[in-house]
């Protein structure tokens, strides 16, 4: 009974992901796509819980739905001035992009299908905040810092960048 | 854990928040050179402290962060790159309208990056060390706000190098899947050569390529060294092509050793095209710059030779080679710099008479040219004689004529700058200021050229310690 | 039974999903959109190996965690760059970029 619901659930997210995710790139409208990108952004937040990684699944939530997408409106409505119809267009050659994503997807499948997987068969961990929270703070720590320079540069670097370009 | 293994790291980016912090607290419109004085001294000073620790070889945070001679010898690459570039930039950052002081905290941000993905040794610090590279030189890539070129460029680098990031991910997350584990030895261990494991590798490879600008995964260096400002070109061509080496050689010869069979075969071709569509491309540039990105495009394909023959000697031949275009690079874009100012823009025919007004940068320019096209007895005829008779000795005698013949071709466009250098009256008749610290960069650049040439032995013999401490050898 | 294989599909789908849209779009926001759907599949992809290969160890989630950051400073760049390049441009279409030749 487990797994079925497990099963339904697992083919309801993946459908909802999969599908807004479609809709991100079909769309004509860009704030349409904006939408569902949110929406994709929930739906794999939903399998990182059906993963057993409810921390990540919450700071998908936050970080992608939240901010991201928030970013990514906000920088829709700076940059968009005129109606919003027809404002995410194709560029040249969407066949050939097709045929090559679909060589690649292909590719991809065969190396899914051929790769031998070792399973674990051990539990996942409970309380995955404090397993993260440990390996972020002793093996990954470089890491961890680095990260951490990063955002102040990117965060330096983006007002510097967005008030050189327009007080001009 | 000795904590004392991330010194230079930690003091680069101390320096960096110091510079951010003190140019909070200058009078607005007063110059920020006294900032671009400060990182050169402590970048001086961290250079030094890293002299003192060559025969180190230790690891911090279970093995996920080593020092050792190969990291210590990038990492001095890197930072005398970074001292060069900032004595030959201080004119240039002064003529950025704004945010001088921000230009060289990033600047110093980016050579952190490039320090850590030096010692990397898991995919997890390689990953997070490259991005904080990456996303620096987007910003760095726009810096010019009243050129619409470099917002162009940095738009484009951001937008090729997050594709590229995410295809370097999903390899990462690939090889992650079939060996369990990110650490470098783990991979080793639980390496097998399964379709998956060849896949991410693959990925892995064909991200790292595109940070070193081989073909065909070049496209983006071009426009973005064009539209950059000169001194981030500098960077860009030193910089983040010899990090992706560092990366590519620890991470190739100690996590992935049962790839190298299935390695040989597709470098070589890589290599070849690189080398022979870099060199037939440059010949129809007419801006310095964009001719300097398919030279360094060519440069790179030379390095990646070297990666071939898997053992000691051709990890040396590549460091030799990697420090011997990091002072070309400083030399040529030292002049490219000085000529910009004069005349206002980067095409080759503004070097026209430039013997006449600065012999001293006529020369530097010359040599490190001569350099680049591996004309004895400057450093890069030394470099391409270690680089190519490894890889002759392991059976790669095509793609040693190769190279030599594309050296050969090569010295055809850069004889071709020296000429205009040499044969032409100047176009403009004003006085050529070469400032003080441009003209030290541009010293030492010509003497470090000549003396690797006429002396390797030093080098040749730090090269030989620093690639035998990539431990699996 | 849903298996690794299962959600190494959903993550390749996804991941080529947003290679069209990079290849395809020609509005730079959602050439943007279509590289968080890459790192999206990455992550995914990530996850999913965590938990079937190795779900004691939680290498592949702290993986994740930095990836969301890494996306995150990127946007924020790409988003600044892309203002700068309205103002100089007044469009957000990559093939009005072309100052300089390819």
């Amino acid at each position: 009974m487990d797994d079925l619901v497990y099963t339904i659930a697992f083919y309801i997210l993946a459908a909802i992901t999969i599908a807004s995710a479609i809709g991100v790139v079909t769309k004509h409208n860009l704030v349409h796509s904006a939408l569902l990108m949110a929406l994709c952004f929930i739906g794999i937040s939903g399998l990182y819980v059906l993963l057993q990684a409810d921390f990540l699944a919450a700071v998908q939530i936050l970080v992608y739905s939240g901010a991201v997408a928030i970013l990514i409106v906000l920088g829709i409505m700076l940059t968009q001035r005129r109606s919003m119809e027809n404002t995410n267009p194709n560029s040249g050659w969407p066949r050939g992009a097709a045929v090559v994503c679909a060589l690649l997807f292909v590719v991809i499948l065969i190396v899914i299908a051929a790769t031998p997987w070792h399973y674990s068969s051990s539990m996942a961990a409970q309380d995955t905040p404090s397993v993260l929270a440990r390996l972020l703070f002793t093996d990954y720590m470089v890491a961890f810092e680095a990260a951490a320079v990063l955002l102040l540069a990117a965060m330096m670097g983006a007002i510097v960048l967005a008030k050189g370009g327009e007080e001009k | 854990m000795n904590i004392t293994l991330l010194t230079s790291e930690i003091a680069i980016i101390c320096l960096s928040l110091l510079i951010i912090i003190l140019d909070l607290l200058l009078p607005r419109f007063e110059t920020r050179r006294s900032l671009g004085y400060l990182a050169a001294a402590g970048v001086a000073g961290v250079f030094a402290y890293t002299c003192t620790q060559y025969g180190v070889s230790a690891t911090v945070y279970q093995g996920l962060f080593t020092l050792d001679s190969f990291a210590l010898f990038f990492k001095q690459i890197f930072l005398l790159a970074i001292l060069l570039t900032l004595l030959f930039s201080f004119d240039y950052v002064e003529g950025l309208a704004k945010y001088q002081g921000e230009f060289y905290a990033l600047l110093l941000l980016a050579v952190a990056g490039m320090m850590i993905m030096a010692s990397a040794n898991d995919l997890l610090t390689v990953f997070i060390g490259t991005e904080l590279m990456t996303v620096t030189f987007y910003i760095l890539v726009g810096y010019q706000f009243n050129s619409s070129k470099s917002s162009e460029a940095g738009m484009k680098y951001m937008i090729l190098g997050s594709v590229s990031s995410a295809v370097l991910l999903y390899g990462v997350s690939w090889v992650y899947g079939c060996t369990g584990s990110i650490v470098f030895e783990q991979i080793a261990k639980h390496a097998n050569t399964s379709l998956g494991m060849l896949f991410g590798f693959g990925l892995i490879v064909a991200g790292l390529f595109f940070k070193m600008a081989l073909i065909p995964f070049h496209m983006w260096a071009p426009e973005i060294y064009e539209g950059a400002p000169t001194p981030i070109t500098a960077m860009l061509s030193m910089g983040s092509k010899v990090a992706g080496l560092a990366v590519l050689l620890r991470m190739v010869f100690i996590a992935f050793v049962p790839m190298q069979a299935y390695w040989g075969g597709i470098v070589s071709i890589i290599a070849a095209i690189t080398m022979i569509g870099g060199t037939v491309i440059a010949m129809w540039q007419t801006n310095i710059k964009r001719m300097m990105a398919y030279s360094s495009i060519t440069q790179a394909g030379y390095m990646i030779v070297g990666l071939l023959s898997a053992d000691a000697s051709g990890i040396k031949s590549v460091l030799f080679y990697a420090m011997l275009y990091m002072f070309a690079n400083v030399g040529v874009f030292a002049t490219i710099i000085a000529v910009k100012k004069h005349h206002g823009s980067n095409e080759i025919k503004d070097f026209s008479g430039l013997a006449q007004q600065s012999p001293l940068l006529a020369v530097v320019m010359t040599v490190s040219l001569l350099s680049m096209a591996g004309i004895p007895p400057m450093a890069g005829f030394a470099g391409k004689l270690y680089v190519f008779s490894t890889v002759i000795e392991k059976g790669y005698l095509w793609l040693g004529l190769l190279g030599f013949v594309m050296s050969m071709i090569s010295v055809y466009y850069y004889l071709n700058v020296t000429k205009v250098i040499y044969m032409n009256e100047p176009c403009v008749q004003k006085e050529f200021i070469v400032s003080q610290p441009l003209r030290i960069a541009a010293l030492i650049s010509l003497l470090a050229t000549l003396w690797i040439g006429i002396y390797p032995g030093p080098l040749a013999e730090l090269a030989n310690t620093a690639a035998r401490s990539l431990s699996i050898l | 039974m849903i298996s690794l294989v299962h959600y190494l599909t959903v993550a390749a789908i996804l991941f080529i999903i947003g290679v069209y849209g990079v290849l395809t779009k020609r509005n730079i926001v959602t050439i943007l959109m279509s590289i968080e759907l890459m790192l999206n599949a990455v992550n995914i992809n990530l996850v999913a190996f965590s938990r079937f290969i190795q779900p004691e160890v939680l290498t592949g989630q702290v993986f994740s965690i930095f990836t969301i950051t890494v996306a995150a400073s990127e946007v924020a760049v790409g988003l600044a760059l892309l203002f700068r390049v309205y103002h100089d441009y007044d469009t957000v279409h990559i093939d009005k970029l072309n100052r300089m030749r390819w």
